[in-house]
């Protein structure tokens, strides 16, 4: 199968992720932006496209995306803002990729930045969470997340010790990640996982991620026009796929059963590849045991043998299936909904071979996974995969 | 040096017919009876309540009354509450399927954690909201 490289990432930036730094989301993007104008040469005027991410600090304005655009000073001939939660910045790539290829850009700013942890006061979703789930007192995605648990103990072996190796590589990763959270910067040990207190029982703190504030982004062109921009580095997008609201309509399907089922064999599938030809894993991790679900359901290894399957594999960055080699947004930080880009600029930057004491060799390819939104008794509401080629 | 006060946040009660028509189930709540959307096309049952059938997309969707027997999907203990739920830590929040073929997300009542177990048998407890709302949680049977 012959893949189609006509697009482009040509460049990356993001912020380091950090604490209640009561700064907005329009100055943690303009940091990003700044950096890719650096490294690329561009100018504002080269940029006519624009995909940003939807916020938690800045969601209240139904213009956020045209606000952004004025914020940085472009002014793009296409505008697109998604509300995938963190799905939202790989669903933005393959959006410019199409965009670009419909020609109704050419260089695509995508940018995702939020301030989650500098709010005030939390976002309302409201709907039916008024009614039917905040009475019951359901701690949001921690106590779904403890319900994902229960079950997939009931029904499949999980040995802790699995989830403290994934715990322990994660927080190596992060000591080696300048743009980490500080406060998660500290070695931990398998023992400190497991004696990590319950949040959601059996959900523990240490399975959980920490909302901080960040940003990050890339810029999309056309593999034509980065030849002609003279740019240097760039990477591919090869294969996309993307599901929402699986299985909602079936009201007593397995909790476990997510959309990576569908959406894990498909990329894989558009990208001629298996998953034995995957290099580096950067998958979004809310919660390490989503983790053992994405690799069990795009197809790594069998459903319930996730266990196995992390405790004779190394995830190190230099080990034979890197996995988050930033840290993942459990030990660098959730950057609020631009979390959803921390792994995929991780996989950028590893594909440039500009990651430095963590480099992975030989980073040829890079599947990159996305996690979005927690709907009622369920598992989680969007689910998408972004397969990368040199 | 005293302590300011913490305001405490109240325990959510439930709004009715906060983005569609709910007002036929909490009456029914009042009369302890649990009703439920049944799909007059398929005969399927949904829940939460919708404003049309999800499996027709018709607005026909009919409330039919439920026996409240079911049985334990998951369960998980909250030692971190929601806010307005501090004072009833360590609280279960569970998954609780009925027959009809949906689950509803409630407390679990009158058990010990650790009698708890995937696929016990469960009966409905109506438990009284501090306003007096009847709001449907499970006990096991």
């Amino acid at each position: 199968m012959s893949k189609n490289k006509d697009i482009a990432i040509v460049s990356y930036g993001e912020t380091k992720i950090a604490l209640r730094t009561g700064r907005s989301a329009y100055d943690l993007a303009s940091e990003v932006f700044e950096q890719i104008l650096e490294k690329t040469g561009l100018e504002p005027k080269d940029i006519d496209g624009l995909a940003v991410s939807e916020t938690m600090s800045e969601t209240h304005n139904p213009f956020y995306s045209v606000y952004v655009a004025e914020m940085l000073g472009i002014t793009p001939r296409w505008n697109q803002v998604t509300g995938l939660g963190g799905c939202s910045t790989i669903a933005n790539v393959a959006r410019a990729a199409s965009a670009i290829r419909d020609g109704y850009c050419e260089t695509v700013l995508v940018i995702a930045a939020d301030a989650q942890s500098s709010m005030q006061t939390p976002v309302e979703q409201g709907a039916q969470r008024f009614e039917f789930q905040y009475p019951t007192g359901l701690k949001g995605p921690v106590g779904a997340f403890g319900l994902m648990t229960q079950r997939y103990r009931h029904l499949y072996q999980l040995k802790d010790e699995a989830l403290a190796k994934l715990a322990v590589t994660q927080r190596n990763h992060a000591l080696l990640n300048d743009n980490a959270c500080e406060k998660l910067r500290k070695p931990i040990t398998e023992q400190d996982y497991l004696n990590s207190k319950y949040v959601s029982e059996p959900l523990r703190m240490l399975d959980s991620v920490m909302v901080c504030d960040g940003a990050n982004g890339v810029l999309v062109t056309s593999t034509e026009n980065a030849k002609r921009l003279g740019l240097k580095k760039k990477i591919h997008p090869v294969a996309y796929s993307e599901i929402s609201s699986y299985k909602s309509t079936e009201f007593t399907a397995e909790i476990i059963d997510t959309g990576f089922s569908v959406v894990g064999p498909d990329a894989l599938r558009k990208a001629g590849m298996s998953v034995k030809d995957v290099r580096m894993l950067q998958a979004y991790d809310d919660f390490l045991i989503a983790l053992m679900l994405v690799m069990e359901q795009v197809g790594f290894c069998g459903p319930g043998e996730a266990s196995d399957f992390i405790l004779s594999n190394d995830f190190s960055f230099n080990g034979n299936l890197p996995l988050n080699t930033g840290g993942g947004q459990i030990s660098a930080g959730q950057a609020g909904l631009a979390g959803g880009g921390t792994n995929f600029v991780e996989a950028v930057r590893q594909m440039f071979e500009e990651g430095g004491t963590r480099q992975i060799p030989n980073p040829v390819n890079a599947m990159v996974t996305g996690i979005g939104m927690i709907p009622y008794g369920r598992n989680w509401g969007v689910s998408n995969v972004l397969i990368l080629e040199q | 040096m005293t302590t300011p006060a913490v305001k405490k946040i109240p325990r959510p009660i439930p709004t009715p017919n906060a983005y569609m028509n709910t007002a036929p189930f909490w009456d029914a709540a009042r009369q302890r009876k649990l009703i439920v959307q049944q799909c007059p096309r398929t005969g399927k049952f949904q829940f939460f309540p919708r404003p049309g059938s999800v499996f027709t997309g018709r607005r026909d969707a009919v409330w039919t009354e439920v026996s409240g027997n079911g049985t334990l999907y998951s369960w998980t203990v909250t030692q971190s509450p929601w806010p307005g739920h501090e004072d009833r830590v360590p609280y279960v929040c569970a998954l609780v399927e009925l027959p009809e073929g949906i689950r509803i997300l409630c407390n679990i009542f009158n058990a010990k954690t650790e009698d708890l177990r995937i696929g016990m048998p469960v009966k409905l407890y109506w438990e009284e909201l501090e306003d007096g709302t009847l709001y449907p949680a499970f006990q096991p049977a």
